[in-house]
């Protein structure tokens, strides 16, 4: 499992950063994302907070080979979610690969909150947890480590048998 | 404004962004969560579930859905902003 953190300040109020998420893509930068749609939208009435569910397309730029080795194609998915708190000028974006999900997770967390003491800054914050392959490379290495002992114990006993024929045939 | 998955759900899906953006920051950052999307939100949605069962994502979603609610939608949810 890879892990990484990372903190910044942003010199805008957390009004026109929050706000600014919804208008990030297209974007030259990243041209690796396709579309951007939006599967659900609402406010706790309770609470007053914000909740979108978003699909995010993304070329996947990887060799050919690779792609059909895994059973992928160029274009992955991603389920995004995003709780809005105006009131605590929270917000929050957890985003989780839905395609070769069976193959890996990475996931990651976006946090935007209005600076402690400087209201016209705004604290981000970001998180990727990424579970590549990780389980597969385990669940492998048990595979490899157990065939071994059945492979030294196959030869252990293909030797003892064959000495034994060895002896009977003197 | 970024594209839909659903080609022909595009000019849906900027129609309703632009409202959407509109409401955002002159309403609910404001302090005022009355929705005001509802419709918009309604026609681009039927498209885009069109797009995704073709492709066989709703599936995933769902599975997704299930797996990890992200804390769960409110009982008043689907298009209300």
């Amino acid at each position: 499992m890879r892990l990484f953190k990372t903190v910044h300040d942003f010199d805008y109020s957390w009004h026109t950063v929050s706000a600014a998420q919804w208008q990030k893509y297209p974007n030259p930068d990243c041209p690796h994302v396709q579309h951007v749609d939006v599967l659900d939208s609402s406010v706790d009435p309770e609470t007053g907070v914000l909740r979108i569910e978003r699909l995010i397309s993304v070329n996947q730029k990887a060799p050919a080979l690779i792609l059909r080795a895994i059973g992928a194609s160029s274009t992955q998915y991603v389920r995004e979610v995003a709780i809005i708190d105006p009131k605590t000028k929270t917000m929050t974006l957890s985003s989780k690969n839905l395609t070769l999900s069976n193959i890996l997770s990475c996931e990651e967390s976006i946090t935007y909150t209005q600076h402690p003491t400087i209201p016209e800054k705004t604290l981000f914050s970001h998180m990727i947890e990424d579970w590549s392959v990780q389980r597969f490379q385990q669940n492998a290495l048990l595979g490899r480590e157990a065939f071994s002992k059945v492979l030294e114990r196959f030869v252990v006993l293909a030797e003892a048998k064959e000495e034994a024929a060895t002896n009977a045939s003197k | 404004m970024s594209s839909s998955i659903g080609t022909e759900c595009t000019d849906l899906k900027q129609k309703y962004d632009t409202c959407f953006n509109k409401w955002y920051s002159e309403k609910f950052l404001k302090g005022d969560t009355t929705p005001e999307c509802e419709d918009l939100f309604k026609d681009y949605k039927a498209c885009v579930m069109v797009a995704l069962k073709e492709k066989q994502i709703d599936t995933l979603l769902a599975d997704a859905r299930k797996e990890s609610p992200f804390p769960p939608p409110s009982s008043s949810s689907n298009s209300e902003a």
